[in-house]
Formats: structure tokens, sequence, C-alpha cells
């Protein structure tokens, strides 16, 4: 279940974003963590990232229906479109994802048909420090491409990271610097 | 002007070149100490080149661009791909850590044969910086650093190359002069 209910206020800069804390209850917290150890995730390795991969959308496992209920039920759902100010949110997909050693997802800026909000839900045990790496970087592109990098968010366990999907979010997944497992359930909200 | 390496100009060699050219799925070949040029001063002036999502490195002159334009390269490139290559452009990048290209272009690339030439030292395998092509529903193309060694690959038109990430543990650069010829 949701330990919290309540959205905070958006940040504008680079690109509408806001950081949910204490998402999940303590008790469903250690369920999904301990279903999410159990998945025997897939190598994907291309010239945009080197992660760890499991598709969750269309797994049926109680765990994950409570997870997937958690993230994208109606009334949830309706509070994200409500804080960002978009049309009704029709659903959800999600994916878990572990960023080890070396692992990196360059900057891009999730733009595909029908992806409106967002969301990466961060699952890591540990404390995680700046020079650990796993930080989620976002950025601000000038009309010819540059970037400059605005913000860095380091993973906070049990922390819902959402932003708004548009030409302007650029965003990247720094490269993990030391041997810990940065565990994230991430996907978007769909229009 | 540098020299090819004498070896390559044999004309047995140069046959054997053509054959493997050609014989691959994606006609390449790679040559190793391709020059006999034990350095070279880097007098050209790097840029920062990005474009976020596509690029980031720095760019400039390539290093040995009248030896690419002359017409004994041109020649020798003739010989070893039975192909009638023209002069399009040489770069020189560079990738330090954090840097990268990705496979997509804005544009697709018509029909070409790219060309590069490797000035990395001291590098390690697990810094990334290895160049990739791509065509479609064929086999990727790998290459990774290797000091004074050339690339030639034929890319048709939609076909793709990039250099992957650099690591942040990364010490020094990928560097290498980076040409294309038109086909």
């Amino acid at each position: 279940m949701r330990e919290t209910e309540k959205i905070p206020k958006l940040i504008q800069s680079p690109f509408p974003h806001v950081i949910v804390k204490n998402f999940l209850d303590e008790q469903t917290l250690d369920l999904v963590t301990y279903a999410l150890a159990g998945l025997e995730y897939e190598f994907d390795d291309s010239d945009l990232f080197n992660y760890l991969s499991f598709g969750l959308t269309d797994v049926d496992h109680p765990v994950i229906n409570i997870l997937r209920d958690d993230l994208g039920d109606e009334n949830w759902r309706g509070k994200i479109a409500k804080k960002f100010g978009v049309k009704q949110l029709s659903k959800i997909d999600m994916s878990a994802y572990v960023y080890g050693l070396g692992s990196f997802l360059l900057p891009h800026d999730d733009q595909v048909e029908g992806r409106i909000i967002a969301y990466s839900l961060h699952l890591t045990d540990v404390e995680i420090s700046e020079d650990m790496g796993g930080a989620l970087h976002l950025y601000e592109a000038d009309n010819t491409g540059k970037s400059k990098l605005v913000k860095s968010i380091i993973p906070e366990y049990n922390s819902l990271i959402m932003f708004e999907v548009s030409d302007k979010s650029w965003h990247q997944v720094g490269e993990v610097l030391e041997d810990i497992q940065r565990l994230t359930v991430t996907g978007w909200y769909h229009a | 002007m540098p020299n090819i390496n004498f070896y390559y100009l044999a004309q047995e060699t140069i046959s054997n070149l053509k054959m493997i050219f050609n014989s691959s799925d994606v006609p390449f070949v790679r040559l190793s100490k391709f020059l006999d040029l034990d350095s070279v001063g880097y007098n050209s002036e790097l840029v920062e080149d990005e474009k976020i999502g596509y690029f980031k490195r720095k760019k400039g002159p390539a290093v040995l661009e009248d030896f690419w334009k002359s017409a004994e390269f041109i020649e020798f490139l003739q010989d070893a791909t039975g192909l009638n290559p023209k002069f399009s452009a040489a770069n020189h990048l560079s990738y330090s850590a954090g840097d990268y290209s990705l496979l997509h272009m804005e544009e697709s690339e018509p029909k070409r044969l790219a060309v590069v030439y490797d000035f990395t030292k001291k590098w390690r395998l697990e810094w990334g910086g290895n160049d990739l092509y791509f065509s479609p529903e064929k086999e990727h193309l790998i290459c990774n650093r290797d000091y004074g060694s050339l690339m030639i690959v034929k890319l048709e038109e939609g076909d793709l190359s990039c250099t992957r990430y650099v690591s942040l543990k990364s010490k020094y650069s990928a560097k290498m002069d980076f040409i294309t010829y038109e086909l």
C-alpha cells in the first residue's frame, strides 16, 4: 500500500518534476524488494544503455500486482494528472532495472507516442552518495543541442521521481562507479 | 606525409584485402600498423561538439587531412576495395570520459566508405569507446581501439556508425581521424 497520498509541489526547472518520498509502506516495500530480488533479469547493452532489466507490465504476481496498483490505480493517476495539469492518464507500464558497476543510460528525452509522465521508484537499500554514480541527471539544452546539467537526483530508498515527458525532458542515469546494485521500478503513465 | 606500411602495398596483399573486404556481410577490412608513423604532433585545434541525444565529443580538422585526400591513399582504397571512392570529409574526433555518439542521425546518410585511423594510446577495453557499425538485419561490427590501425568499411544508405560511451574511469581519450568517401 502507499504510505503517501500527497504529491508535493512540482519543481519546474529544467522541466516539471517531483519527488515523492516514502512512497510505499514498510511492509509493501519489504515484499516488493524481496519479489524483485527473485527475478531473472536480462542483460541489455546498446549504444544508449547498459543495465539489467525485467518487464513487469504483464506479470501476474501477487506482490507485483499490488505494486502496479500502488503506482497506477485510478485514484493515484488522477492525482498525478491534476498535479502536472495533463489530461486523464489511462494506464502505466513498468519494468525493473538493475544498474551495476559500469551501467549507464545516456541522455534521451523519453518521447514516444502516448508517454505523458515518466516515473522511477527507487529501491536501492543502501545509501548512495554522489561519487558512487547512478544519479538521475536532468539537463536543459539550447537550440543547438548543447546541454547543461541542471540537477542531479541521487537515488533515495523508497522515493518516487516523476517528470513530464516533452522535447525538453533530457535526462540520463550517470554511470555507476562502485559495486552497488541500483534497483528501480520505472515506466510511464500513458494518455 | 606518412607512408603506407610497405607490406600493404604488395600486390598479393592488395589482392587478399580486396577478397576479404568483399566477402563480409558488411564489407570491411582492418589493417594494423597501417602507417610508418610513431607519433603525430596534434596541431589540430579541437572544439566541443555536442548535440544532446546524438553525440558529445571534441572535433577538429583531421590530423592527416592531406594524406586522406592524396591520390596515393585514394588509389590504395580503390585497389583494396574495388570501389571508386571520392573524398568527402575528414575530421579528428576525440572522446573523453563521459563522451559518446549514438546510432542515429537526423538525416539518412548516403552510401559511403568510412575510414577510421586510430590515434588512441594506452586504452583499456573496459573504458568502452569502441566503434560500432550498424546495418539493418546484419550483424553489428564492433571495432575496439587499437593505436595505428585503419578501419575501412562500406556503409549503405541508412547504415549507421558510432563511438560508444567512454567510461568516467577512463584516464585517456579515444582519438581518431574519421574520413568519409562518397561512392
